[in-house]
């Protein structure tokens, strides 16, 4: 029993320092990325699974906190990747342009069906 | 002693944003400081052991006072400066008279 | 100038006032006094909730029991800002339909498929985070105001989702005045079985128990039903307002 719980110890100390990484780079991310597209991408992907690992690690050093903290990583595991989802989206549809210019937009057919305003700024090849 | 390191930076963080949201023009981003205040001034009232504040005040500080905010904004001007003329013009006395 | 001189003497009366009455203040004293000293208010709060009351949360139980009268205020000036917010926005029917139906201008885009199925699921989710705050609000921190603020973002976010999503109007408002009206009943009745308004109930089960504190959970339950809807209401009236025509 002892040894089962320091293991837990030690395997919550490390999902801990993973989660803690995964954090860092994230802001980093966030502070090094060009536009806001790859800044929502850096900011969403690395604080999910920060948070995450984070909150679980904490779980498996007190067993006893498990189940809600396990709730809590199901709610982020929800939340975060939609919040993000619902901004991307919403800022496609304001007529933000990322940086690096290509010429494939596959979501633009499906957004003018949607109803996405049809400005100067949108028109342009993004 | 880094729990007061942290908690000087928060306060910075917090005036820092209080002062944005007074000086800022533009309406929109003004409302976005003050959530920013909420949000920093939640996780102090965790950190000085007030817990049922900090969860009223992440509730109805960060969610329901900022979208308020911006349900307002929607429905009348973005603009301060442009707010503060309407306001002007409609109180303006008619010329004519 | 004489109107200069005026402000001038009118700054020193009231400093010389304000100097007077707080000359002898002691400030910087230590006077909510120590825990473990009887004579303070703070420990005659921290020895009775526990020990008298039985709960676990003595916040709650200073803003529902010792303060209990202090909250109905509280509750009150919530009620009048709803409707107060709910007279000025409040439009005629008529008025509506000369301007060409009465379709709510909430979001102007459909939310996307992943949103709204987002929102359906976490939904209910929050609703019941809100209900287990102010149900647990003896015995953790939270409780009505709390609870009754997380479910009014639960209706928020379904607010902003769904186009077509309307709250019935006449159950929120009957909720929201049926809560209020057994607050004050439960009021009511502890001064008359105890000659004091919202008098506890001397049955107050154990510590930590679910059901325990007497009446200070099923008046958090009242006060988190009435936030609750309270708060949805300003949000639907808010949300339904047509924006200014420019």
């Amino acid at each position: 029993m002892e040894t089962v719980l320091l293991i837990l110890h030690y395997a919550g100390l490390f999902l801990i320092l993973l989660g803690s990484v995964f954090l860092f780079l994230g802001a980093l991310g966030i502070y090094r990325m060009p536009d806001l597209y790859n800044r929502l991408q850096a900011g969403t992907k690395a604080s999910t699974l920060g948070a995450m690992s984070t909150i679980l690690g904490v779980g498996l050093i007190q067993p006893s906190w498990f189940i809600k903290l396990f709730i809590i990583v199901i709610f982020i595991a929800l939340a975060n990747p939609l919040s993000s989802h619902a901004l991307a989206r919403a800022s496609y549809k304001a007529g933000v342009k990322p940086i690096i210019t290509s010429d494939t937009d596959e979501y633009a057919a499906v957004a003018d069906e949607a109803g996405r305003p049809k400005t100067e700024k949108n028109t342009q090849t993004l | 002693m880094i729990f007061i390191v942290f908690l000087v930076i928060m306060a910075v963080i917090l005036i820092a944003a209080a002062v944005y949201s007074v000086v800022q023009k533009d309406l929109l981003y003004a409302v976005l400081g003050t959530g920013v205040v909420s949000l920093v001034l939640s996780v102090f009232f965790y950190l000085l052991q007030a817990p049922d504040v900090a969860i009223t005040e992440a509730a109805i500080g960060i969610a329901l006072t900022t979208i308020i905010f911006i349900i307002t904004i929607r429905n009348t001007t973005r603009d301060e400066d442009k707010y503060s003329e309407d306001l002007i013009n409609r109180f303006k006395p008619e010329e004519d008279a | 100038m004489l109107k200069k001189i005026f402000v001038l003497f009118l700054l020193t009366v009231t400093g010389v006032a304000l100097w007077q009455s707080f000359r002898h203040a002691p400030f910087g004293e230590n006077r909510v006094g120590d825990v473990e000293n009887p004579e303070t208010v703070s420990a005659f709060y921290l020895k009775h909730s526990p020990e008298t009351l039985h709960t676990a949360n003595s916040v709650t139980a200073i803003v529902v029991n010792f303060r209990g009268f202090d909250t109905l205020g509280e509750v009150t000036v919530l009620f009048l800002a709803a409707t107060g917010l709910a007279s000025i926005l409040y439009r005629r029917k008529e008025d509506e339909e000369e301007e060409g139906g009465h379709l709510p201008v909430r979001v102007k885009l459909k939310s996307s498929t992943l949103v709204r199925t987002g929102a359906k699921i976490l939904f209910p989710l929050i609703l019941l985070l809100g209900i287990y705050v102010f149900v647990h609000g003896h015995l953790t921190p939270g409780g009505g105001f709390q609870g009754g603020a997380i479910i009014a973002t639960g209706f928020l976010l379904m607010f902003i989702t769904y186009k077509r999503f309307n709250v019935n109007h006449k159950i929120m408002v009957w909720l929201e005045s049926l809560s209020g009206l057994a607050f004050v009943l439960i009021g009511l009745y502890g001064l008359v079985a105890y000659g004091s308004f919202l008098q506890n109930i001397p049955w107050t089960g154990r510590l930590n128990d679910l059901i325990s504190g007497g009446l200070i959970p099923l008046i958090y339950i009242f006060i988190g039903i009435k936030v609750a809807t309270e708060l949805t209401n300003v949000l639907d009236t808010l949300m339904n307002t047509k924006p200014r025509k420019k």
